[in-house]
């Protein structure tokens, strides 16, 4: 988590867009963490546990895998 | 920035003040601290001065940022994120205060000036405390 180069891609910018531009602080209530969390989720600065992944894919009723894909280091 | 990020620039800033403090007293007062008992004494008041000053800037920073932003300044309940980098900020901080505790120990064992050991058990913590604090930055900002 979060220790070196993340391969964990997210399209979390894309699917507030498509949400009616849902703010930040939407999301993270939405999902239960604070803003920061988010901002660092969508910047890829952060790669958030299962859970918490799970909650941001409820919260745009997606799969997991259409949020979060895993980019492999090849 | 957050409240926490806030917390951890207030802690370094009590360091760094309480370094200066030091410093000028050791300069203005060296016979203050020619013995052990007379360096424990003043570094004993020192460490009361530094959680004294920790809890006055973080109330005085809490108004100040509030006023300059138009909204309080509120910690937030903690998330996983901030688990994450309570947990390797405070494992910088162990790391960095435990080898300073040991060089206290090692000067003790090479007959170094006992007053030297109290400083080093001194800055020990002090060191812990702004590795600590640059480190929660560091990962705030960095990830």
């Amino acid at each position: 988590m979060g220790k070196g180069k993340p391969h964990i891609a997210n399209t979390i910018r894309v699917l507030r867009f498509n949400a009616g531009e849902m703010t930040q602080a939407e999301l993270a209530e939405k999902v239960g963490v604070t803003r920061q969390t988010i901002v660092a989720i969508e910047q890829g600065r952060y790669s958030p546990s299962l859970e918490v992944a799970f909650r941001i894919a409820d919260a745009f009723k997606k799969p997991l895998a259409e949020v979060f894909t895993w980019e492999s280091e090849k | 920035m957050t409240f926490k990020e806030w917390t951890a620039v207030t802690q370094i800033v009590g360091v760094i003040i309480v370094g200066l403090w030091l410093w000028r007293d050791v300069g203005t007062d060296p016979a203050a601290f020619a013995t052990v008992n007379g360096a424990a004494s003043r570094l004993v008041w020192l460490v009361a001065i530094a959680i004294a000053f920790n809890i006055a800037a973080i109330i005085v920073v809490t108004i100040l940022v509030s006023i300059a932003r138009g909204r309080e300044l509120k910690d937030e309940p903690a998330d996983e994120r901030d688990d994450w980098v309570a947990a390797r900020a405070s494992r910088n901080g162990y790391v960095v205060t435990s080898l300073a505790a040991a060089v206290a120990l090692v000067m003790l064992a090479f007959g170094t000036d006992p007053v030297l050991a109290a400083f080093a058990l001194f800055g020990a913590p002090m060191l812990g405390g702004a590795t600590d604090a640059v480190s929660r930055l560091v990962y705030y900002r960095i990830g």
